[in-house]
């Protein structure tokens, strides 16, 4: 029997929480936070060369300017940070390896007397020979970027190579590959590249820190989507006891995966800890055209995938390489490597596999999460080279993909069977909405059109222990508060959590209240990433409140006198319709009931839950394979319709139609944002997106003017969003995670639309105007594949091609 | 630098601001306590610190507060009228077109002064005025929608509060 009624729980479309604050303007961010006149202000000194070593940094006229205490360097803070590597300094010390590494900080009364007293510090270099290009860094080492790579602590899932640019080599080693291309009837082989791409997200990095000049304890308030783990890498640096820093989250302005690790916090804790200093909060604002600098972006990469298709035309191997450029640190961006590969049969059943993925250092700025963790990479590759190689075949794109599709119990490349999955149906689905096979006229005269599909796969690319614990705690009028460390950066989860808390409780919705993160109050989370928060954390909050449910329950059955299967909680209100008792919840949820016998019973009633990914196994470091490798994956589908001007190369998005399968919905109007939001932000990496650096490692592309972004006239004129339910086994209401799926495949179905629309194939993002453009161009010299290296100046790749 | 003095009318509020010559409007009045507006880039480029000045939207990131003497600034806290929300806040959540909510203020107040010159834009003109806010979250769709909601409260032809449902 259901011991509980609401018309708030899963599945509803409610106001999203916070929504109020964020539309009065009144939600406080962190550089909103005000903390007196005590305040400090930091701003960086950064590197002027791409590669070299500092000779000497003179701050002597700095410290003579206005309202200047302190000029701080890197041997101050001599620390290595890192999530899965510590490759990383807050400041470079002896040695520079990226143009925008900050070399000093200065630290100042007011934030314009710091920005004035950062022009003084004269810093100078013996410049080193740099690489940029991933490719020749890998399979040269005339420049290592890490020479130090042997000396840093890193986590044992993560194989970097001494001696080599690599930071981390993955492999998948399935059935026999060469016998698979031997006897294939069809063989084909592909490339295709991708710059470094940025977040975009309109929150800049903040961080304040303070250290209690006695205690020694240090508060961090910072834009960080996950506050444990920016606990957990500042201790690790710095040899710290965990209870003595205390990180506090407020909301995040968009994250993307940008703020997933550890940003500028310990660069604005080296500020806060200095014995000078220490005392004083210190406010670190990193402003837009540093932003790049500062932390990751998504990695840059060269991909080569070979296809062998037999007579059926059905997939019988693939081998593919990666080379992610992965600038100066893989302490993050080990991970998203690890991501890409356990995917590489993409979503398809490939009985060999052969894979190998490489994060590779360059002297550029970093890379590290960002929406997709490495699948969009893999699938921007693997969906064009699929719908290539369909179009070399003359079977049409949508027959092909499904045909080969990777269904219930089929294994995936690291030997793990397939879960149940609708993909087949959502791919019908598109097809048809879209039309995708039917060729039509242009909207626009002198236009041309095409359609294009592709397909989107992605599972938590998390460690086996990563774990979510939540607490709800009942107040003593029936509202709810829940500590659950998963930051709502505008995903929603918040409104999720009160709606499984509301489903669990027969709490209204509005009765329940979810905070932002603080380490202080909040039990432990590993990360707000890797889509998994309704999912892991879902978890957590279903079980915190289930067993608050059964105290509330097992009280009022004894305080009536009835079996607890009499109770129910419906709309807040408990109830027992045998009994004809009806109560609200009231104080005594805090001070205890008042029972037959005159002894008063209970107290406060708090539930707790706690999640961990119970049952997976790292894959073997040889072959790849493990029984397994990933929790889940959630799949989709996307088909975009589009239009190209060969007079501009401008390409114009008519309609996308975009449907995964999440399992179960949990709160629909987040999944339609996601699916929209993620749509976009696809379709812009596509089209115009891409880090670009001149000859000496100089970024051209520091903000919004030259980096640009989808606005809202490249908004396509239509989204489609819809998605199935095929329920996950373990999970709390079947749910997967959707966040950042849809990011996932517009990229390659836009690229497909576009060799539909005019013969070209572009194996280079972005598909900006100007490269569009110059394919079409070379189209009517008779060319049908277009690519520019994203390292134009630097031709090693050829001759590194041959040596594959 | 020598401090100046500036006096304007924040939402209704007429305030003496001590200010530098080099202080933008941005800087004045999130130091004065407006932090509706945000520093997304303080060079024009994300409309992140959109505010109405004299009727205007205006990017308060490119404008220097001695440059606003005697002005009527509005921003996103100034539409709440005895605790409501002004009907483009109330579209905005109703259509689910504000997620991490930092591009909103900005988003809300050149809506605002959109309908206020063309109530009931198309979407081109929608989508032109629009054009100068950058939003990473939504995919601009829905706050397309929200623009068209916001047309349709004020034009008494729909009711705020209510959610838009799919099938």
């Amino acid at each position: 029997m259901k011991t509980i009624k609401t018309k708030t729980g899963i599945g509803k479309w409610l106001p999203r929480k916070y929504d109020l604050q964020k539309a009065e303007g009144t939600l406080q961010f962190a550089d909103d936070l005000r903390f007196g006149p005590e305040l400090l202000h930091a701003s960086v000194v950064r590197s002027s060369v791409a590669h070299g070593e500092i000779i000497d940094i003179d701050y002597s006229e700095a410290l003579k300017m206005p309202g200047v205490l302190k000029v701080i360097v890197g041997e101050d803070f001599p620390y290595h940070f890192g999530l899965y590597l510590k490759d990383r300094t807050p400041m470079a010390i002896g040695r520079t390896r990226y143009m925008g590494e900050p070399v000093a900080l200065v630290v100042a009364e007011t934030e314009e007397d710091a920005k004035e007293a950062v022009k003084k510090v004269k810093v100078t270099y013996k410049e080193l020979e740099p690489v940029f290009d991933p490719v020749k860094a890998a399979t040269t080492n005339s420049v290592l970027v890490h020479p130090d790579l042997h000396k840093y602590d890193h986590v044992d899932f993560i194989t970097p190579q001494p001696n080599t640019n690599i930071a981390n080599w993955f492999r998948i080693r399935k059935g026999d590959t060469e016998a698979a291309f031997k006897n294939a009837a069809h063989v084909f082989e592909e490339t295709i590249t991708c710059p470094q791409i940025a977040h975009g997200f309109i929150e800049t990095f903040c961080s304040i820190c303070k250290q209690d000049p006695g205690s020694g304890e240090i508060t961090i308030w910072t834009s960080a989507q996950s506050a444990f783990t920016v606990r957990d890498i500042i201790a690790k640096g710095i040899n710290y006891p965990l209870h003595k820093i205390r990180v506090i989250a407020p909301p995040v302005g968009g994250g993307f995966g940008g703020k997933a690790g550890m940003t500028v916090e310990a660069l604005c804790l080296a500020a806060a800890m200095d014995e000078d200093l220490k005392g004083r909060p210190v406010k670190l604002f990193i402003p837009r055209e540093e932003v790049l600098l500062s932390s990751w972006v998504r990695q840059g990469f060269v991909a080569r995938i070979e296809l062998a298709v037999d007579e059926d035309g059905l997939m019988q191997g693939i081998r593919n390489t990666f080379w992610f450029d992965t600038g100066i640190s893989a302490e993050y961006g080990a991970n998203p490597v690890r991501s890409a590969r356990y995917t590489s049969m993409g979503a398809y059943n490939i009985p060999n596999v052969w894979a190998d993925c490489y994060a590779v250092y360059t002297n550029k700025p970093f890379g590290g999460a960002y929406r997709g963790f490495g699948l969009p990479e893999l699938m921007s590759a693997l969906e064009v080279v699929v719908d290539i190689v369909a179009h070399k075949l003359k079977i049409d794109p949508v027959e092909f993909r499904k045909k080969n599709l990777l269904m219930k119990g089929q294994t995936t490349c690291t030997g793990m069977p397939m879960h149940d999955h609708a993909l087949d149906k959502i791919i019908d689905k598109v097809a048809k909405k879209i039309d995708v096979l039917k060729e039509e006229p242009p909207i626009r005269k002198g236009w041309k059109r095409g359609k294009g599909i592709a397909l989107a796969i992605k599972a938590p690319a998390i460690p086996a222990d990563a774990s979510s614990s939540a607490i709800v705690k009942l107040n003593g009028d029936g509202t709810v508060e829940v500590l659950a460390a998963t930051m709502d950066m505008g995903q929603g989860t918040y409104s999720a959590f009160a709606q499984i808390v509301s489903e669990e409780l027969g709490i209204p919705y509005d009765w329940i209240k979810v905070y932002y993160p603080d380490t202080q109050s909040h039990p432990y989370d590993w990360q707000t990433a890797a889509s998994r928060s309704c999912w892991s954390m879902g978890m957590a909050v279903k079980r915190a409140a289930s067993e608050l449910r059964e105290k509330l329950l097992a009280l009022f059955a004894e305080y009536w006198q009835t079996p607890v299967e009499n109770i129910s909680i419906e709309y807040g209100v408990v109830k027992c319709h045998k009994l004809g008792k009806s109560e609200r919840i009231d104080e005594r949820v805090q001070n205890g009931f008042k029972m037959p016998d005159g002894i008063l019973k209970g107290g406060p009633i708090i539930g707790t839950g706690s999640f961990t990914p119970p049952d997976l196994l790292y894959p073997d470091p040889d072959t790849g394979q493990s029984p397994k490798s990933v929790t889940h994956f959630t799949l989709g589908a996307v088909g975009v319709d589009m239009e190209v001007d060969p007079a501009t190369g401008r390409i114009i998005i008519n309609k996308v139609c975009a449907g995964y399968d999440v399992g179960k919905a949990i709160t629909p109007i987040n999944i339609k944002g996601q699916i929209e939001g993620g749509t976009v932000q696809g379709l812009s990496a596509c089209l115009m997106e891409g880090m670009t650096y001149d000859e000496h490692g100089k970024l051209l592309t520091p903000d919004f003017t030259d980096y640009k972004i989808a606005t809202i006239k490249d908004a396509p004129g239509e989204i489609d969003a819809f998605w199935e339910e095929t329920p996950e086994e373990i999970s709390p209401y079947g749910n997967r995670g959707v966040g950042e799926h849809s990011m996932i495949a517009p990229a390659p179905a836009t690229n497909n639309a576009l060799f539909r629309a005019t013969g070209m194939r572009i194996h280079s993002y972005p598909l900006s105007r100007e490269r569009v453009y110059k394919a079409l161009k070379a189209k009517e010299k008779g060319e049908t594949d277009f690519w520019e290296w994203p390292y134009a100046l630097d031709l090693a790749y050829e001759r590194a091609k041959k040596e594959w | 630098m020598k401090d100046k003095y500036v006096t304007l009318t924040i939402n209704g509020r007429k305030t003496t601001l001590v200010v530098e010559d080099r202080t933008t409007l941005l800087t004045a009045l999130r130091e004065y306590g407006v932090t509706s507006l945000k520093r997304g880039c303080e060079e024009g480029e994300c409309g992140a610190c959109t505010v109405i000045m004299n009727g205007l939207p205006q990017k308060s990131c490119l404008i220097l507060v001695r440059e606003a003497e005697g002005a009527e600034i509005l921003t996103v806290e100034g539409l709440i009228k005895k605790g409501r929300l002004h009907p483009v806040q109330q579209a905005f959540i109703d259509e689910g077109a504000i997620q991490c909510g930092y591009c909103t203020p900005g988003m809300v107040m050149t809506t605002y002064a959109l309908l206020s010159k063309n109530p009931s834009p198309e979407e081109e003109e929608i989508r032109e005025a629009l054009s100068g806010n950058i939003c990473r979250c939504t995919g601009y769709l829905s706050i397309i929608r929200a623009v068209k909601k916001s047309a349709d409260i004020l034009s008494g032809k729909a009711k705020g509060g209510e959610l838009r449902e799919d099938d």
